[in-house]
């Protein structure tokens, strides 16, 4: 059974890490949209019940936070591998779930982000994992364009911010370090998915027991890496038991040990019933306390704003205002909705083909940390065609548009108004150095910024059609003025519809009349 | 006009001291002979590949551009992620048609490429141009990052005097220049001269450096493509460069082939003239390249070839 559990496991975690590091979008398109999903609201639904069956066997065959440690865990030293039963940390789990719980209904996902497997994973693959595949990539294609070879492209890392990657590696370095030491003891003290799945596991149908037969020589709790199998007391806390099934193989006197069908449920120890107990009652407390806090903290930040503000104002000039408030991806539908529902994963981060999507840091206040926004720069702004983050984003906080036609074309998606460009003529070089420019109006996939005339030198200026606007940022992308551009993305709070651009009349030419006209 | 300006010093050294090495040039030189040779070749009414058979057929043949063994660059126009119904890049089965007929001329090597504005996959696989290189046997390779650029040096520029050129069109022995013909809201229009822009890194300092005669100046770049083929198959008449829909275009059939790029844009702007109005001194750079003795605009006073199939 372990070994299936192994063969599943990296099954999961290959296809789980391939779609987090495939900055090229060459994961079969299948995989790329079903594989995250393993992480959504529907899928832990069906998790908690796999756990009222089996266990938690999510944990240990397709997480890949968990599967993550477990390979760490492989690189320990024999003897840190030796594990031994502790009591489990219920007061704290359960605090920890609660939280999450809470300040989700609440509308607020930092604490899951901060905590949940899957985020972490995906921000430990997309700036950590994913930069090293990239400058692999990178030194292919340095050796093959050596050989004329043009199979593979060089691409510049533009989404990784020192942030992203720093506190990537430091979750990395402390689970890591977890792992190591103390087997899942992240699993089943911190996660908070974890610690859901143990409320039903507790009363899995089938599940690992000992029998009378058991000599309490205590070689399965040995191999255990939740530290769950009280040898001594001859029971196992099917709450922390994350189903790798690798005391099965341990056992001297074989067939002590069992994955099997548990008939009545077994009576919960007495210290465990007491530790639940408690475990029920102080989530509360626990939450009220940090409400308490977080509104305390809340109510401070709300002070300094016209703090802020006012430093703002005085240097408006060296930084771009329009960037106050983060643009959110197309189908985010609203600042609120994308702040509620992104947990962080940087799914899309890894998959927009544009590099625009960028991990925040604290720039946009505490609840909109690590979560993505969009970012413009030279040649890079939302492809008026594509929809991949929409497509991706398995929490829905990017709400996948449903009008796509064959070609994979979304009308929606096209008239979705993330911002409307704020043009600047004190800093436009048409009127600073009357030279022609264009180059925002050029790049407007909508003609929503057209060249109007101006002044009598033939010269012409932008101007901007605010309902036409659709915020993609072509403008802002190319326009030449720095260091504040001339025409900037002003983020929409809550998307807008734009007007569809009008198709003009067609002109018919009769081209076999048509002369050379030189 | 350097091709000519080449052949009048070759002829001029080889009447003054004829050494062996002087008289096999001046063989060459009259090999090409001027007066066969036509200055440049519009073709009408047919479809993008016969069009560009006759007009090649008309310039001497492609063997006379590409030599066997040689590495062959084709600059098309893949700018935007549109299909060929907007005329917003060019004809993808006159890029195939090219590449065809420098593999058959023995080119050891054919290479397409653009720097796009819009995501260069998306670019490449809408355009269908992709498709057509490669079923042509050519391949296409990426402009999407500043180390496939190198630094170089442009000596006649006025305002721009260097510029980051793509490694493949700096390794290749020859080049074309392959636009389509459109509407453009910066410069007014784009053909041959602007589509220069695409073999350049940066292409920010152009607008922030006078554009018009940015692009003057990136075209006396040293390497200059053998032929200018303009594709005026499907021209783009307004809401240039990417287009709104399909109804900003005109079917027009025509192809116009010149090494003369001053010459090919003013002829092709004529050809745009009679289904939208459009100044050709409001598309400064021309003007400007003509100072820059790029060519010239009087393609009355060229031998011009006008083929209508």
């Amino acid at each position: 059974m372990k070994r299936v559990r192994v063969i599943v496991a990296s099954l999961f975690f290959a296809a789980m890490t391939w779609v987090f590091v495939d900055f090229a979008g060459k994961s079969p398109e299948w995989m790329r949209h079903a594989i995250p999903h393993i992480g959504s609201y529907a899928a832990i639904v069906v998790w908690a019940v796999l756990a009222l069956l089996l266990g938690r066997v999510f944990c240990s065959f397709i997480c890949p936070f968990g599967i993550l440690q477990d390979v760490i865990g492989r690189f320990a030293p024999k003897k840190w591998r030796k594990h031994h039963y502790s009591k489990s940390y219920n007061w704290l789990r359960y605090s920890l779930l609660a939280i999450c719980a809470v300040f989700l209904i609440l509308g607020i996902a930092t604490p899951l982000l901060v905590l949940d497997p899957y985020s972490n994973f995906g921000r430990i693959a997309v700036n950590i994992f994913r930069p090293l595949v990239m400058e692999g990539n990178n030194g292919l294609n340095w050796i093959a364009l050596k050989f004329n070879n043009y199979d593979f492209y060089n691409i510049t890392i533009y989404t990784v911010t020192t942030l992203s990657f720093l506190s990537a590696l430091v979750v990395l370095l402390l689970v890591g370090a977890m792992a190591l030491l103390r087997g899942r003891l992240f699993c089943n003290t911190i996660c908070p998915v974890g610690s859901l799945l143990g409320l039903f596991s507790r009363f899995s149908l089938f599940r690992i027991a000992l029998d009378e037969s058991c000599t309490k020589c205590g070689l399965c709790a040995r191999a255990c890496k939740s530290e769950c199998i009280n040898s001594k007391e001859g029971t196992i806390d099917a709450s922390r038991c994350v189903a790798c099934f690798n005391c099965l193989g341990k056992c001297k006197k074989e067939k002590a040990i069992h994955y099997k069908w548990a008939i009545s449920p077994p009576k919960p120890l007495k210290g465990e019933l007491k530790n639940s107990l408690s475990g029920n009652k102080s989530p509360l407390e626990g939450v009220g306390g940090s409400r308490r806090s977080f509104l305390l903290a809340s109510a401070a930040m709300a002070t300094t704003l016209p703090l802020i503000q006012g430093c703002v104002k005085a240097v408006a000039k060296e930084i771009d205002t329009t960037k106050l408030t983060p643009i959110t991806p197309p189908g985010s539908v609203s600042l609120q909705h994308f702040k509620e529902k992104c947990t962080a994963c940087h799914l899309c981060i890894t998959h927009c083909p544009q590099q625009i999507l960028k991990p925040a840091g604290f720039e946009f206040g505490i609840d909109y940390a690590f979560k993505p926004h969009l970012t413009f720069y030279e040649m890079a702004f939302c492809n008026y065609n594509c929809t991949v983050c929409a497509d991706v984003c398995p929490f829905h906080a990017i709400v996948p548009f449903q009008d796509k036609d064959e070609a994979g074309i979304s009308k929606e998606k096209q008239t979705t108004q993330i911002g409307i460009a704020q043009f600047d003529k004190s800093l436009c070089i048409v009127f600073k150095e009357n030279t022609s420019c264009g180059a925002c109006s050029e790049h407007c996939p909508v003609q929503a910024v057209r060249m109007e005339p101006y002044g009598d030198s033939g010269l012409t200026l932008p101007h901007v059609y605010d309902d036409l606007c659709i915020g993609c940022g072509g403008c802002e992308s190319i326009c030449p003025v720095r260091p504040i551009k001339a025409i900037n993305i002003l983020a929409n709070e809550v998307h807008q519809r734009a007007h569809a651009p009008q198709e003009e009349e067609a002109k018919e030419v009769d081209a076999e009349s048509l002369d050379f006209g030189f | 006009m350097e091709r000519r300006e080449f052949l009048r010093t070759t002829a001029a050294l080889g009447a003054a001291v004829l050494t062996f090495d002087k008289l096999a040039a001046a063989a060459q030189a009259g090999k090409l002979s001027v007066e066969s040779t036509p200055d440049m070749v519009a073709v009408m009414g047919g479809e993008p590949a016969v069009m560009l058979q006759r007009a090649l057929q008309e310039m001497g043949g492609i063997d006379k551009y590409v030599k066997k063994g040689q590495s062959v660059v084709i600059k098309p126009n893949i700018g935007w992620d549109k299909t060929p119904n907007f005329a917003a890049n060019t004809n993808p089965e006159l890029v195939g048609e090219l590449v065809k007929q420098c593999l058959s001329a023995g080119a050891k090597k054919v290479t397409v490429f653009d720097h796009t504005c819009d995501n260069w996959q998306k670019c490449y696989d809408h355009s269908g141009i992709e498709k057509a290189v490669k079923a042509a046997g050519g391949t296409i390779v990426p402009g999407n990052d500043e180390s496939y650029y190198k630094e170089v040096s442009i000596p006649k520029g006025v305002k721009l005097k260097s510029a980051k050129i793509h490694q493949a069109l700096l390794d290749a022995d020859v080049w074309f220049n392959v636009p389509v013909l459109k509407n453009h809201g910066g410069a007014k229009m784009s053909i041959a001269m602007k589509n220069y822009m695409g073999v350049v890194w940066d292409r920010g300092v152009f607008h922030s450096n006078d554009l018009q005669q940015s692009i003057a100046d990136i075209c006396t770049y040293t390497k200059k493509p053998a032929l200018n083929i303009v594709d005026s198959y499907r021209c783009m008449r307004k809401n240039g460069p990417q287009g709104k829909s399909p109804s900003d275009t005109s079917v027009l059939k025509g192809l116009i082939v010149s090494p003369n790029i001053v010459a090919a844009d003013t002829a092709a702007i004529a050809m745009f003239n009679q289904v939208e109005k459009m100044d050709i001194a409001e598309v400064g750079h021309i003007a400007l390249g003509e100072k820059l003795n790029l060519g010239t605009q009087k393609v009355d006073k060229l031998n011009v070839k006008r083929i209508k199939i």
